[in-house]
C-alpha cells in the first residue's frame, strides 16, 4: 500500500519535471518534434533500465499479446488531443476537462476492472472521494489563475 | 456554445480518456510480459509513429534543438521511472488512487516551481485557491483511502 503511494508520487513529481523540460524544448521546436524526442528519450531510458535490471530476460516476452505493438499509439492520442484542446480552449480550461475526464476515467476503470486488472468495487465513498480531488484540481486551476492574472494587472 | 468550443471540449475529455488507457494498457502488458519490458516496446511503438507524424508533418526542426540547454532535452528520459512508478501503483493500489495521488504531486510541484521560478519559469504568486484546492485533493484521497 505504502510503496504503491510512493512510487505514485515520484512518478507525479517526475510527470511535472518533464512538462517544465518538455516545455523548454516545445518553445523551440514545436509540438512533433518534440513528442518525437521525449519519446525517443524515453525508449532509450526505458531499454538501458530493462538491460540494467533483467538483462538477457528483457528479451523474453512470454505472453505477447498482437495489439500490445499498437499500445504506444495511445501517447500519441494524448499529444494530439491535448494539443488540439488547448488550442481550442486555452491551457487551464483544456487540461481541467482532460483532468476530470482522466480520474472519471479511473473511477469507471477501477469499478469494471477492464482487461484483467483487480477489480475495485464501485462505492459511494469512492465516487465521494473523486470529487473531492475534481472539486480541488478545479479550485487549484481556476481560483489560482483569476487571482495571479489580477495580480499581474495591477502590478 | 460554438463550434469551435465542442470540439474543444471532445479533444480534451479524449486526452484524459487516452492517458488513463494509457496507464491501465501499461499495467495489463506489464503483467503478461514485464513492467520494462511494456516501457520499451510502448516507448518505441509512440516513437515510430510520432516521427511518423513528424515527417509527414515536414516540420522537422532538428537545429531548433541545439538551442535548447541540453539538460531539457532529456526531460523523456523520466518516462522511464514514470511508466515504472505508475504500472507498480496501479497493481498496488488500484486506478483511483494511483491517478488522484498522481496528479496531487504533479500539480504540488508544478505549483512549487512556478512559486519559487525554478528553471527560469514565469514566477507565479502562491494564493489561497491554491493551497485550498492542493489541501481539497489530499482530502480526497484520503477518503479514497478510508
Amino acid at each position: 500500500m505504502l510503496a504503491g503511494l510512493v512510487l505514485a508520487i515520484v512518478a507525479g513529481s517526475l510527470v511535472s519535471l518533464q512538462n517544465v523540460f518538455n516545455s523548454k524544448v516545445n518553445e523551440r521546436a514545436g509540438s512533433w518534434t518534440t513528442t518525437t524526442l521525449v519519446l525517443g528519450m524515453g525508449f532509450l531510458a526505458s531499454l538501458v533500465c530493462g538491460l540494467l535490471f533483467e538483462g538477457e530476460k528483457l528479451w523474453e516476452w512470454r505472453n505477447m499479446q498482437p495489439w500490445y505493438w499498437f499500445s504506444g499509439l495511445i501517447g500519441v492520442g494524448v499529444v494530439t488531443c491535448l494539443v488540439q484542446g488547448i488550442r481550442l480552449l486555452g491551457p487551464t480550461l483544456a487540461v481541467s476537462i482532460a483532468l476530470t475526464s482522466q480520474l472519471s476515467f479511473a473511477l469507471l476503470w477501477d469499478s469494471l476492472g477492464w482487461m484483467g486488472l483487480t477489480q475495485v468495487p464501485f462505492t459511494w465513498k469512492q465516487l465521494s472521494g473523486v470529487l473531492v480531488v475534481i472539486v480541488g484540481m478545479l479550485v487549484f486551476k481556476w481560483g489560482g489563475q483569476k487571482k495571479s492574472q489580477e495580480w499581474s494587472k495591477a502590478t | 456554445m460554438g463550434e469551435r468550443e465542442l470540439k474543444g471540449i471532445l479533444f480534451a475529455f479524449f486526452a484524459g480518456a487516452f492517458l488513463t488507457l494509457q496507464g491501465v494498457a501499461n499495467a495489463r502488458i506489464s503483467y503478461d510480459i514485464g513492467t520494462w519490458q511494456a516501457a520499451t516496446l510502448t516507448q518505441l511503438t509512440g516513437f515510430v509513429a510520432a516521427l511518423f507524424v513528424l515527417l509527414a508533418s515536414r516540420r522537422a526542426n532538428w537545429q531548433a534543438l541545439r538551442q535548447v540547454k541540453p539538460l531539457y532535452r532529456f526531460g523523456g528520459a523520466f518516462a522511464a521511472v514514470i511508466i515504472f512508478g505508475n504500472v507498480f501503483a496501479i497493481q498496488q493500489i488500484g486506478v483511483t488512487l494511483t491517478i488522484s495521488t498522481l496528479l496531487i504531486a504533479q500539480l504540488g510541484l508544478t505549483f512549487l516551481i512556478d512559486s519559487k521560478g525554478w528553471f527560469g519559469v514565469k514566477k507565479q504568486q502562491v494564493t489561497w485557491p491554491h493551497v485550498v484546492g492542493i489541501g481539497l485533493m489530499i482530502a480526497g484521497v484520503v477518503i479514497l483511502k478510508a
